[in-house]
């Protein structure tokens, strides 16, 4: 009798999920998270004590998990047409495009496997704290997911995947705030700041985001340095410095372009290592080592202009004086 | 309708993000190309065409660089004697070199790691040249502006192949300048190139440079 239950709220949940599911290319991330959860409700439902678990991974939001036993508990209640109506009725209107619910049945399945690759990594994360960046915590965070610790044989590249996610994220948010501030200073809602400023600001915000991570990031760090990681870390390495120039807003197309990109990357990477060291409260030595090696490349850069205009004052001076010498000689007469 | 509405969307520039720019640009409609929101290249679709449009804009910048170094050259030799046809062709090849640049910096392509060669390169074949003279001069401006020209050429076919459309405010920047490099040739040739020692030499020696160089800074 039970489990007649539990099957017909099972059913009544699977109907529920797909009549809210809307055309696959929402962009809403409320309801894309929605959609995760209620498919990951569905790959479940064969084990009803895990249920509960689907509350706490941690790929969906917490809105979206309440509303999931939300959903569960009010499917369980009520006849079938109340349930649509009322799951219409508990979600956002974006969410109400899902009227129909007989082409909907059909929806199972239509995540890419990069997609799946991307959370599983994501909700590895986690665990690394606990198990290092390791295969161990792949499996931790595939397992949190109720997935088999067997779907870790998709990462050929191990601890390696990981790391480069993880790299990859911290990228794509870096890349956001710098956008955001763009379009601040844009607006005009922000004074635009010096290139020292700016460059000591993103990079602060990009290695405040290893903070988490930092007991970990050597074991990370020398993962990235193996011979077939190399290429995947330069090219991150190499486009989050490009980033970081752009939106500091250099637009040279010489040498310089190369030199401040050289020089902004030693930066990184230094101030990087100075913070696997650092021990002081809220890594105050790390931003300071920063603030002086920005400022080291603002004053050469300074030098640099100023040895060019010398050595130009230099030659104009000597090709004064020959031509001087030339006219006192008498050179420089026609006859 | 919907296409006045795009239309409106992509003339605010600063205040669409440059992700939404891309999605209206989706219904663009191919006449009006005033209501797109770039200038010369389309954003690109996908990894491929950016890099291969990117290698294009590289190669055609270090080309426009290293023709300004030829000219920069040759004008240091021959500057005070026959300035009036030299300072007319270094001026517009200083203008090509401008709107590179800016293209460039518009769309976030690399310059080529080469430049530093071309830079003296050119430099030393602008000078060596016009150490042979007039003829010497103009020679290698008529062997240079025809490699470039049959490069630019080339790289108007393949965008022509390719969607002559999507591409249509590039390959306007490109003929144009193809023109201005065909007048440059026709100027060398008028000014009596041919006359110069060793003419078909001197200009199968520089145009195999050139096509060294060309073939490079794709690369690099």
């Amino acid at each position: 009798m039970a489990a007649l239950l539990r099957g017909l709220r099972a059913g009544r949940v699977l109907r529920g999920l797909s009549s809210v599911i809307a055309a696959p290319t929402t962009t809403n991330p409320q309801l894309s998270s929605l959609r995760r959860g209620f498919r990951c409700a569905a790959l479940r439902l064969q084990d009803e004590s895990k249920s509960d678990k689907s509350t706490s991974f941690s790929s969906s939001s917490s809105s979206s998990s309440s509303t999931t036993t939300h959903h569960e508990h009010y499917q369980a209640n009520s006849a079938e047409h109340n349930s649509e109506a009322a799951s219409q009725h508990d979600f956002d209107p974006s969410a109400a495009e899902g009227t129909k619910i007989s082409d909907q049945e059909q929806d199972t399945e239509y995540e890419t496997e990069e997609q799946l690759h991307a959370r599983i990594l994501a909700a590895a994360l986690e665990f690394v704290p606990q198990h290092g960046w390791s295969m161990e915590a792949i499996a931790a965070g595939a397992e949190s997911l109720d997935l088999s610790s067997a779907s870790t044989g998709m990462f050929t590249n191990g601890a390696g995947d990981l790391v480069l996610h993880f790299i990859a994220q911290c990228n794509a948010n870096l890349t956001e705030i710098l956008a955001e501030q763009h379009n601040q200073v844009q607006q005009g809602q922000v004074e635009p700041k010096k290139t020292a400023e700016f460059l000591k600001d993103a990079v602060e915000t990009r290695l405040r985001m290893y903070i988490p991570y930092i007991e970990t990031w050597p074991q990370a760090m020398s993962i990235l340095l193996l011979p077939h990681n190399i290429p995947d870390s330069l090219k991150h390495l190499s486009t989050m410095v490009d980033d970081i120039w752009y939106y500091a807003g250099d637009r040279s197309t010489d040498m310089n372009w190369y030199t401040k990109r050289a020089a902004l990357t030693g930066i990184f990477n230094t101030t990087e290592l100075v913070m696997l060291q650092d021990s002081s409260p809220d890594f105050q030595d790390t931003w300071s080592f920063l603030d002086n090696r920005v400022q080291d490349v603002v004053n050469m850069a300074t030098t640099a202009k100023q040895v060019q205009a010398t050595g130009e004052a230099v030659v104009q001076g000597l090709m004064g004086a020959a031509v001087t010498l030339k006219n006192l000689t008498g050179l420089n007469q026609r006859r | 309708m919907q296409r006045a509405a795009h239309v409106a969307s992509c003339s605010w520039p600063q205040i669409v993000k440059p992700a939404m720019i891309r999605h209206s640009l989706k219904c663009r409609a191919p006449l009006q190309h005033s209501s797109r929101a770039y200038s010369v290249v389309p954003p690109p679709r996908d990894d491929d065409e950016r890099d291969a449009v990117h290698r294009m804009l590289r190669v055609d910048h270090a080309g426009e660089y290293g023709a300004n170094r030829i000219y920069a050259g040759q004008m240091a030799v021959l500057g005070r004697s026959r300035t009036g046809p030299l300072i007319q062709m270094w001026d517009q090849e200083k203008k090509h070199l401008a709107k590179f640049n800016e293209i460039l910096a518009e769309n976030r392509v690399r310059p080529t790691a080469l430049l530093p060669f071309w830079n003296i390169a050119g430099f030393v074949l602008g000078a060596s040249s016009a150490l042979l003279g007039k003829e010497g001069a103009m020679a290698c401006t008529v062997a240079v502006e025809e490699s470039i020209s049959e490069h630019y050429n080339s790289q108007i076919r393949a965008l022509m192949e390719n969607d002559p459309e999507r591409y249509f405010e590039l390959l306007q920047v490109i003929k144009e300048f193809r023109d201005d490099e065909m007048d440059h040739h026709d100027t060398g040739l008028e000014h009596e190139a041919e006359s110069a020692p060793g003419y078909w030499l001197l200009k199968n020696v520089i145009q195999l440079g050139c096509k060294a160089a060309i073939y490079a800074s794709q690369r690099v």
